[in-house]
């Protein structure tokens, strides 16, 4: 594909041309939900105690940083015109795995995230292979997928949490232990301003934040996937390899949400039944909220990281001001909603 | 009364002793139907199955029957209220002599509880109200759980304290526990709520984390918290230890389990308290009250498996490291001597 064509794309996709000057509708469009962040941050800064420190500047990354990666891994999906509802359930999945290796069959860490990073490639492998080989929609292929895990996780304990010195099904009692390594992924903080500041898992989400953004803005490949989501078909008539770009976006965000896994194991320090769902659901919100971003109109990497920001600032600052948990979910949603509108009537009128 | 009891307890044991040696003649000891025990079917139908309480559950369920010789079928409706109904039914169908119902809503089961009563088969429920005089209702006592972990709070942090509260709403076993906290609170004027949080996000120990973090943050002078579940206590540990103020927070919760324990054993561990029933024994009670009602017998409307505290001290001093060890360390925590005619087979006994 020459230059022009990705030009072409890129206008389908609706990337902003900076060539004319702003009205002050653009601008609002642009850079209203940045406004809006900061006019929280600084409203929960006045109204509550103990917000404006780096400590918790810290913990809000925190609190993000899990549903953060899930959702810059669905953000590559998204990018493919795709959509992956497995991914929570990868990450449930991931966590059981890490501690099913430790705790029952004594492994390291090192194999333990090998083990998982494996779960995530082929998880992602196989979501894109229904996908594009056997013509799965992707909300009915990783739906069964998510269904499928879920159960899975289950099977090797019978449904047991694992923790060391849990008993078996066979009456034998797990005598393996989380590897203080594996441990340091959710507990080891590094020094930074003050002294045992950042946790790993916060390092983790910039890290692969930046490296998502780089990816999908600045690569080719990345680039190349922003043109099969705007238009299979001219991309493939352009010569692009649709399918493997479709399938890479898949083991991403299969990855992403195994690492995330990983971060989640290790913050608990046990293997945890749970369905992801909810996991599932805040990092999709997110990577929603991030359309709104910058007046974006698509998924990026940027916004998506932006949306989990956003949501942790407005849910830990409320629960500093001891708001009660349904109130919160109540506010998640006006947020979602309104990002959505930012989206689509404001972004699309500007066309 | 209590030597009464015991001396029961002791036959029970002796008789249990007897039976290793006698065999077959004990079983001609057991009254009706259980005198041939292969005949006898019943059937556990369950609400909610997933996660460790109910497996266990399960487990003390199965021991039970199987010490007591009887054929049983768990038929598990996974929280599908109309299912679960229609398990009822189809249990009735199977010609089993005894239901447990394991949770469920009223609404739901109360008609098809009603039906297996009218079918001639004897019904024991557990933890869901069935709203019916011949149906006994056996419970884990939640009132009673929180008592004692508040009680050993008070006696561990005086009357007055700074406390934060994990709860949510609606919940039944958190609401009955919810009661006991706000009698504590009226009780003694000394105790300051200054947060309450709580989600049922799954996974739940971290979304409460989350919540916990900002919590104390925003209030770093709260001393107690109390949080009556154990993934919720789970999630304060987190963030407590997050903040670095395990030494001027102590949680105390309700329930308990094997990573339970090795969080509360931690160095320096933050959770040093909590109550609970164990659910393997709330699964053999469920059986023996039905056993009784099948031979004959009354074993009363309210059928209360009472809690047992468990501190810090009690796991490090014995040197307890999961749940096997607490049975056989903390034997009121093993059994619980409700629903033991003198005929019945203790499970635990070996």
């Amino acid at each position: 594909m020459n230059l022009e064509q990705t030009k072409t794309l890129n206008a389908a996709t609706g990337a902003p041309h900076p060539v004319h000057k702003l009205t002050i509708r653009e601008l609002a469009i642009k850079y209203g939900f940045l406004v809006l962040l900061l006019g929280l941050i600084l409203f929960f800064c006045a109204f509550t105690n103990g917000f404006a420190s780096p400590q918790s500047a810290v913990f809000i990354l925190q609190s993000v940083a899990i549903t953060g990666i899930l959702a810059l891994g669905v953000t590559a999906t998204l990018v493919v015109g795709g959509f992956d509802l497995s991914i929570g359930s990868v990450a449930t999945t991931a966590m059981m795995a890490s501690s099913y290796v430790m705790v029952v069959m004594g492994g390291d860490a090192f194999t333990a995230m090998l083990v998982c990073i494996l779960i995530g490639v082929v998880v992602g492998l196989i979501n894109g292979f229904l996908i594009v080989y056997m013509r799965v929609p992707d909300l009915l292929a990783t739906l069964g997928m998510m269904f499928l895990l879920v159960g899975l996780q289950r099977i090797p304990t019978e449904g047991r949490s694992i923790a060391t010195g849990m008993t078996m099904p066979d009456g034998s009692v797990a005598s393996g232990t989380f590897s203080p390594a594996f441990l340091a992924l959710g507990r080891h903080r590094f020094d930074f301003v003050l002294p045992n500041l950042v946790p790993v898992s916060v390092v983790v989400l910039i890290l692969l934040a930046i490296v998502i953004w780089f990816f999908l803005e600045y690569t080719r490949f990345g680039r190349m996937m922003y043109a099969v989501g705007s238009n299979e078909r001219a991309a493939q008539l352009a010569g692009a390899p649709v399918n493997a770009y479709k399938i890479s976006a898949y083991v991403i965000s299969g990855v992403f949400a195994s690492i995330g896994g990983i971060l989640l194991a290790a913050r608990l320090g046990r293997g945890d039944i749970a369905s992801g769902n909810n996991l599932l659901l805040d990092s999709v919100a997110a990577a929603l909220i991030g359309f709104a971003v910058l007046g974006a109109a698509k998924p990026n990497a940027f916004g998506t990281a932006i949306g989990a920001l956003f949501v942790g600032v407005l849910l830990q600052g409320l629960t500093m001001m001891n708001a009660p948990y349904y109130t919160q979910d109540f506010v998640k949603g006006g947020v979602l909603v309104i990002a959505l509108v930012f989206t689509f009537a404001l972004s699309q009128r500007r066309r | 009364m209590a030597i009464t009891r015991r001396i029961l307890g002791k036959l029970t044991l002796g008789l249990i002793g007897a039976s290793t040696f006698g065999g077959v003649s004990f079983a001609a000891d057991m009254p009706a139907p259980f005198d041939k025990p292969g005949d006898v079917k019943i059937a556990l139908v369950r609400y909610l199955s997933t996660g460790d309480f109910f497996q266990s559950y399960l487990s003390g369920v199965e021991a039970q029957a199987k010490a007591l010789g009887v054929d049983l079928r768990v038929l598990d409706s996974r929280q599908d209220a109309a299912l679960q109904a229609d398990m009822v039914d189809q249990a009735i169908a199977l010609g089993v002599q005894g239901i447990i119902i394991q949770h469920g809503l009223k609404e739901s089961m109360k008609e098809a509880a009603q039906r297996a009563v009218d079918a001639g088969i004897k019904v024991v429920a557990f933890d869901v109200d069935v709203e019916n005089d011949q149906i006994p209702q056996v419970e884990q006592s939640d009132r009673d759980l929180a008592r004692l972990a508040l009680e050993q709070a008070i006696k561990d942090n005086g009357e007055s304290f700074k406390a934060g509260y994990v709860y949510v709403a609606g919940i039944a076993p958190l609401d009955r526990r919810d009661e006991t906290w706000k009698e504590f609170k009226k009780k003694y004027p000394g105790i300051n709520e200054v947060a309450q949080f709580g989600t049922m996000d799954n996974p739940i120990a971290n979304s409460v984390a989350n919540q916990a973090r900002s919590v104390i943050s925003a209030n770093p002078d709260i001393t107690v918290m109390f949080a009556p579940y154990d993934e919720f206590a789970k999630g304060v540990k987190i963030a407590v230890d997050e903040a670095g103020m395990s030494s001027s927070v102590k949680i105390y919760s309700a329930d308990i389990s094997t990573s339970d324990i090795a969080a509360m054993r931690e160095p320096d561990s933050a959770w040093v308290a909590t109550a609970a029933t164990n659910p393997t024994v709330v699964g053999q009670v469920s059986v023996r009250t039905l056993a009784m009602l099948l031979a004959g017998e009354d074993p009363g409307h309210n059928v209360i498996v009472p809690p047992t505290l468990i501190t810090q001290k009690d796991l490090m001093d014995s040197d307890i490291k999961n749940m096997e060890e607490l049975g056989a360390k903390l034997p009121q925590f093993a059994h619980a001597d409700v629903a033991m005619p003198a005929w019945m087979p203790n499970p635990n006994a070996k």
